[in-house]
């Protein structure tokens, strides 16, 4: 049971680190202004004001706010988002949560699925032509900023297409609502919901085609540095005494690179897997701003600029939990990959 | 001496490197050979061009090297006509190349801690070379054949009709796997690999690994040094190789493991029935295992005798050099003698030949002509234009 003893350690450990995202948070956040402004808008007569700060424990001092915060966060109370028609944060999470999700996995399968066989390729084919341009691609993934990028990504494939008359790729959302007006998420995730609860196939193609712009966009950073990460990891193994054992038991360089080298190689790749989830969720905030995907990064650029502070809380702490999950995660990938790791 | 008792025979074998500071000569000129069953030990100083020249013989020189010249005839005996072929290994395509290694030559690396695959099972490592280059059709039919019978012997003497019919069913297919056992299928990979891992197994007994049936299922990282040079012998020698190549094999290894792993392997060589080339630069190793010694210098063969006759009588003023540093324990000396000056630059090697510079004995030819691999006596070679006197029968 050293699994299991492990991955309870594991969780005890991550208690600390978000107990200390949340405090961090909390504070920055009600350093940054009053806080009531938050609760009230042009109109709310100057009369009403000091009601409203009583009302909601403004008047006490920080320390006191803080404890009050922590009692209703574990009583399930992550507080209301003022930026969404006041509507418990947990909700509004509930509600985009899926949204989001959908959009990075589908970004990380696009960044798995090209970045490992482009890192080998790379690799394998050191300083030949193939390397040279699968080495400019990534190196422009990394440098080009997101937001940039998905502004071009959507001038080019969706507008400039557009006008032209061309057949192009949906701008934004996550499904034509004029086509599939009839639609209703049941879970959320709507690349499940068309098939399983609408039996709609055209539906699930059009909402595939809307993933496809921001799912890239979003996937390409991390592609890049899966490439990256993948190539340098690669050419070190292949370096390695025991590639030139496998060669002499004359097994095909195929069976070399691929059963000796590559599970070798994806280790330090797996770190990295792991790490860049997290930073997918930094990035969507932008690509579901641009591609009005209605997600949890959307919502969290629309609190920041409305100065909603539960919002604001609530997204920072459920960003830590991801990351410290894909942690988790990604110890135990090691473990499989890895057997000189050894839990417990 | 006749080339039929010969299993390999390298001749003028040349390997380049090419670096930023210019091209590393590498090997210029390597002659040797190797009888059916001997123990051939290459023995020359640190960089003297002996593990290129085995990766050579491989042809597992990695670029920026590349082999130039020359020719390693391997002589392979036909199973069907009973004929030796005579192989040229640099001219073999790569495809051709993948059956010589680890099938008909195998090498064992110096150093046990780095080349094993840290994330396989010793067990698997060991039988994917065996499903690689062994045809495994009635090894794998017999491991079914048995585990039928063992299936049946487990309802034997059980009642009720679902095990009557159950043991119907299972002598039915023991008849017809039975009936193919002159002529047997290509196997079920998964049986294929049951009889890979099972010769394994046998390997690792052949090598006294001890707990052979638990250190199948451990990694290398989990064995000492000893035993993971046992398992990677165990690999090597796993497809009964023509020729195992130990490449420092046992310097990696204290003395008392380093004892073990040779008299195994002069066992096994009995057993087996390989030929073993063992390079190391140490006398003492090659004193004790080996028939024949062939001296390398600076890229070049320049002594290639019988062990003793080494010993006692060396004629290349290199290799007699070379046995007066040996320290020896009837001897009281404050200092080792030592051969003057150092080995010379591979970009840059001294003309004619490589030692000259070294040698007391050189004269105007040596800076100019290089000596040719020449038998001076009966069965010893001396690639040299002054060798030292015959001391004949002083042993």
């Amino acid at each position: 049971m050293r699994l299991r003893d492990f991955i309870i350690r594991r969780i005890l450990l991550a208690i600390p680190v978000v107990f200390g995202v949340l405090t961090i948070t909390w504070f920055l956040s009600h350093m940054v202004g009053d806080p009531v402004v938050m609760y009230i808008n042009t109109n709310t007569p100057a009369s009403a004001i000091p009601g409203i700060i009583r009302s909601h424990g403004l008047d006490q001092p920080p320390h006191i706010q803080y404890f009050i915060y922590l009692n209703n966060l574990f009583h399930g109370d992550w507080g209301e988002s003022t930026s969404m028609s006041f509507r418990p944060v947990t909700e509004v999470i509930a509600q985009r949560f899926p949204a989001t999700i959908e959009l990075a996995l589908v970004a990380m399968v696009f960044a798995v699925l090209l970045g490992i066989p482009l890192g080998i390729i790379s690799a394998t084919r050191k300083d030949q032509m193939i390397d040279h341009f699968t080495r400019i691609f990534s190196l422009a993934g990394v440098s080009m900023p997101i937001f940039w990028f998905a502004i071009m990504l959507k001038y080019v494939l969706y507008y400039q297409l557009a006008i032209m008359g061309l057949p192009h790729l949906p701008g934004g959302y996550r499904y034509d609502s004029n086509r599939f007006y009839w639609f209703q998420y049941t879970t959320g995730f709507i690349l499940i919901d068309s098939l399983v609860y609408a039996h709609s196939i055209p539906l699930f193609v059009d909402a595939l085609t809307h993933l496809v712009m921001p799912g890239f966009c979003l996937g390409y950073l991390t592609m890049a540095i899966i490439t990256r990460m993948m190539r340098s990891s690669m050419l070190e193994v292949l370096r390695e005494d025991y590639i030139t054992l496998a060669r002499a038991k004359g097994l095909s360089e195929k069976v070399v690179i691929y059963r000796h080298a590559l599970r070798n190689a994806l280790i330090p790749t797996v770190t990295v897997i792991g790490l860049a989830f997290g930073g997918l969720m930094t990035g969507a905030v932008l690509t579901e701003t641009i591609f009005q995907w209605h997600g949890l990064g959307q919502w969290a650029v629309s609190a920041i600029l409305s100065a909603d502070l539960a919002a604001i809380n609530g997204f920072t702490l459920l960003v830590a939990l991801i990351f410290v999950t894909a942690n988790l995660i990604v110890d135990l990938v090691y473990g499989t990959l890895d057997p000189r790791i050894r839990f417990g | 001496m006749s080339d039929d008792e010969l299993v390999l025979k390298v001749e003028d074998l040349v390997t380049n490197f090419y670096t930023y500071e210019g091209v590393v000569k590498a090997l210029d000129g390597v002659n040797l050979f190797l009888r059916k069953g001997d123990t051939m030990g290459l023995v020359g100083e640190t960089g003297c061009g002996k593990s290129v020249t085995a990766r050579s013989i491989l042809r597992l020189v990695e670029p920026p090297g590349r082999i130039e010249g020359g020719r390693i005839l391997l002589y392979v005996p036909n199973e069907e006509s009973g004929n030796v072929e005579e192989v040229d290994l640099l001219k073999l395509s790569e495809e051709d190349m993948l059956h010589v290694r680890g099938r008909l030559v195998s090498i064992v690396f110096q150093d046990p801690a780095t080349f094993p695959n840290p994330v396989f099972t010793i067990g698997d490592q060991i039988a994917e070379v065996v499903m690689l280059h062994q045809d495994l059709r009635k090894e794998a039919l017999e491991i079914r054949i048995e585990e039928l019978r063992n299936a049946l012997d487990k309802l034997e003497g059980k009642g009720g009709l679902v095990s009557s019919t159950r043991r119907e069913k299972i002598r039915e297919r023991l008849a017809h796997y039975e009936s193919q056992l002159d002529d047997p299928p290509e196997p079920d990979p998964k049986y294929k690999k049951k009889a890979a891992l099972k010769i394994a197994e046998d390997m690792l007994r052949l090598v006294k690994m001890p707990a052979p049936d638990k250190v199948m299922m451990q990694y290398p990282h989990e064995l000492s040094g000893g035993m993971r040079q046992r398992a990677l012998i165990a690999m090597a020698l796993a497809c009964n190789p023509l020729i195992l190549i130990c490449d420092e094999a046992t310097t990696a290894l204290d003395v008392t493991v380093q004892a073990q792993v040779l008299n195994l392997l002069n066992e096994l060589k009995k057993e087996v029935g390989t030929s073993i080339i063992i390079i190391t630069h140490d006398m003492g190793v090659v004193a004790e295992t080996c028939s024949w010694v062939t001296v390398m210098y600076a890229g070049t063969t320049v002594e290639s005798c019988a062990t003793e006759e080494l010993f006692y009588n060396p004629r290349h003023p290199y290799t007699a050099g070379l046995l007066t540093a040996v320290p020896k324990l009837h001897e009281n000396r404050e200092r080792l003698p030592q051969i003057r000056g150092s080995v010379p630059n591979l970009i840059t090697p001294p003309p004619g030949c490589r030692f000259h510079p070294r040698c007391d004995y050189a004269t105007g030819i040596c800076e100019t002509e290089k000596p040719h691999l020449k038998e001076i006596s009966p069965g010893h070679w001396v690639a040299c234009h002054h060798p030292l006197p015959d001391k004949g029968g002083k042993r």
